[in-house]
């Protein structure tokens, strides 16, 4: 067995609700509750959730844009969740990342070169002459002419913006990119583009990837293991074959339900699940999916349920779904 | 070379097509050269002198005394009556003096008494004289120079603390917000006329004019600083959310990097903005001071000193107030009309940058 490159252990992203006189915080919002999940170089993480479950702010932990408040990160067997901003530096070459609207995420006022260049820049590598060949290099690696270095990001379509936002992140030879829903905010026709340049450059440069996404159908096309969030904790993963399947959590089997498949003549059993992701202020006693779920019992409104082994290497958190012990 | 960014290129387009304020830029930009040369035009020495045979250029030098001239005081020259002596004599010395020949400070009472003229052209008083016979025309022109110098470092010291006042409040927020909330709360509480007065009765009155002007500029800076914090802390909380600062940070930028390379030029439009109000502000709060006599210390030529004048005299030497008051009107419009041409061609709802 390989050793993870990313290992995080029960990682707690709690943020306060600030209310009152002087702002004395009793409420949290437990974004991410309890998170464990591990990541081996080359590999590629598939997170998938509802909106509001907490699987940006898990990336953006692990990204250290954030303080998680409990838990820990492993990267590269070297515990990084307390590291100061000073030491944060240097890892910032090693883990990167790739957000969801890259109109939101390029500074409008610098041109594609001042963003490609601004890595460098920060790490203090490389001459100026050198920094340019470089810019110009990854330009040509993502697939855009060499002349867009002194352009501005609106001047571009939103997924040569995207391939900008993935330029910068390959920027400093990353060994983990987060992407953060990086397909998203595109087109059909070119988030399968912008998945074939990642796949390519994985391969080209040995990248591993935690690849958020809402969407089960875009997350199959590139992970080859998938963790299922719901309301800041992991619910189910396995290797992507498995969780397509044989997905065993009743959240999962609905989310594969909802993939719309190609075939006019295929019967419609779907679950469709109602209602809204819980609030994670006031997530619901015992497992946090009872209210919403078909097959709910007495003992899912009372007990929470943990992450258990299924199989090899598939884990989930349901009281029904646990082998007989 | 500056390299402007499409955006910002865009916007100076916009304002150049919004006539009046496009054309009261030019005019004032042109009235700030015009004031910044100001001693060739309005000055009581002459540009040039030719004396036996050599050129003199008294306008930047140090003074020369009538001495130098042949004359038999060793004073400064009186150019004026220099060139009427030389003109009498008949030989080949001369004297060019300004349009104006006169400056702001001296009484030119012909008659011996101190009164106030009407305009005339034939003794070079174009607007007049004031109570003490000095030429309004060059109190109205150095006044004006001196309310604009003030009124401009007025606004890049509110503008440089404000800013960064309100960029870290808005940047670290938290306790820091919370203190610096609360103590601008309360300084902008006190009464800043109260605290003039009582600044002023108590300086010591012999201490130098520049040294006066530079209290002055410093209390009023001192009470107004808070505003641009408000504006500046909101912007700064909206930008700081958003994910170019998220993708800034995580290529390991330092938060000086973060507040000057990508906050500031994405606020700067709400600055720009406010500067020609900030600017309108500054010049009508220094001449009410100076109406009210708190103001730029005596003898310093200023439209506040000529408004009061005029307006204790206006039956008997109008021309006072109405030079004095079409100044500040014209003054004042002027940095309007660009204000609201700029806040028009940066107003975000019509060229918005972000989706």
């Amino acid at each position: 067995m390989t050793t993870p490159l990313l290992e995080v252990r029960g990682l707690e992203m709690h943020f306060p609700v600030k209310e009152g006189l002087l702002l004395r915080s009793r409420i949290f919002n437990r974004a991410v509750d309890g998170v464990s999940l591990q990541i081996k170089p080359g590999e590629t993480l598939g997170l998938v959730g509802e909106s509001g479950c907490g699987k940006s702010t898990l990336g953006r932990c692990i990204a250290r844009l954030y303080q998680p408040t409990a838990g820990s990160i492993v990267f590269n067997g070297r515990d990084i969740t307390r590291l100061k901003p000073r030491e944060l530096r240097p890892l910032r070459q090693d883990i990167q990342m790739v957000f969801q609207d890259p109109m939101e995420s390029l500074n409008a006022r610098h041109t594609v070169g001042d963003i490609l260049e601004e890595p460098f820049i920060v790490q203090r590598l490389h001459s100026p002459a050198e920094r340019r060949q470089r810019v110009a290099e990854l330009l040509n690696i993502v697939g855009l002419p060499a002349r867009s270095a002194s352009r501005y990001p609106f001047e571009f379509s939103g997924g040569q913006r995207q391939r900008i936002g993935i330029a910068r992140a390959i920027a400093l030879n990353p060994k983990l990119i987060i992407c953060d829903e990086p397909v998203s905010a595109l087109d059909v026709s070119i988030q399968s583009q912008i998945l074939n340049l990642l796949i390519e450059l994985q391969q080209e440069f040995g990248l591993s990837y935690l690849f958020i996404a809402h969407d089960l159908a875009v997350v199959k096309h590139v992970s080859d293991r998938v963790a299922v969030m719901y309301l800041g904790k992991i619910i189910e993963t396995a290797d992507s074959d498995t969780i397509y399947r044989a997905a065993r959590h009743p959240y999962t089997k609905s989310l594969i339900e909802a993939i719309p498949v190609p075939d006019p003549h295929r019967k419609i059993s779907r679950q469709v699940l109602s209602g809204d992701v819980p609030s994670p202020i006031n997530p619901p006693h015992g497992c946090a999916f009872h209210p919403r779920c078909p097959e709910a019992q007495d003992q899912c409104r009372q007990k929470a349920p943990t992450l258990q082994a299924l199989s090899e290497g598939h884990w989930g958190s349901c009281h029904l779904i646990y082998p007989p012990v | 070379m500056l390299q402007l960014n499409p955006q910002t290129a865009k916007k100076l387009q916009r304002f150049r097509r919004i006539r009046r304020g496009y054309y009261s830029f030019l005019i004032l930009a042109g009235l700030l050269v015009t004031l910044a040369f100001g001693e060739l035009l309005v000055n009581s020495r002459a540009l040039v002198v030719s004396y036996e045979g050599n050129l003199y250029f008294p306008t930047y030098t140090d003074f020369h005394p009538g001495t130098d001239f042949g004359l038999d005081y060793a004073y400064e020259t009186n150019y004026r009556q220099l060139k009427k002596q030389f003109a009498a004599e008949g030989n080949d010395n001369w004297v060019l003096l300004p349009p104006v020949p006169y400056n702001p400070y001296e009484n030119h009472a012909p008659g011996g008494t101190f009164r106030p003229l009407p305009p005339t052209a034939e003794t070079q008083h174009y607007l007049g004289t004031d109570t003490t016979s000095r030429d309004i025309l060059a109190r109205l022109f150095y006044g004006t120079r001196i309310a604009l110098v003030f009124a401009f470092a007025f606004t890049a010291s509110v503008y440089v603390i404000g800013i960064t006042i309100g960029c870290a409040m808005g940047y670290f927020g938290g306790v820091f917000d919370l203190v610096f909330q609360r103590l601008i709360e309360i300084w902008s509480n006190v009464p800043f006329l109260y605290m003039v007065i009582i600044i002023f009765s108590v300086i010591p009155s012999n201490i130098a004019v520049i040294t006066r002007i530079s209290i002055l500029l410093l209390v009023m800076v001192l009470f107004s600083w808070t505003g641009m914090t408000y504006y500046m802390r909101t912007e700064t909380y909206k930008e700081k959310s958003r994910d170019y600062i998220a993708s800034a940070r995580i290529i390991g930028a330092s938060n000086a990097r973060i507040i000057f390379r990508h906050i500031m030029p994405n606020v700067l439009s709400t600055l720009i903005t406010f500067m020609p109000f900030t600017i309108v502000a500054a010049i009508s709060a220094v001449t009410a001071l100076d109406f009210l006599g708190f103001g730029l210390p005596a003898p310093t030529p200023s439209l506040g000193e000529l408004l009061k004048q005029g307006t204790a005299n206006l039956r008997t030497a109008p021309w006072i107030v109405i030079a004095a008051f079409g100044t500040l009107v014209i003054l004042l419009t002027l940095v309007t009309f660009i204000g609201e041409a700029i806040r028009e061609s940066f107003d975000p709802k019509t060229h918005a940058v972000y989706r």
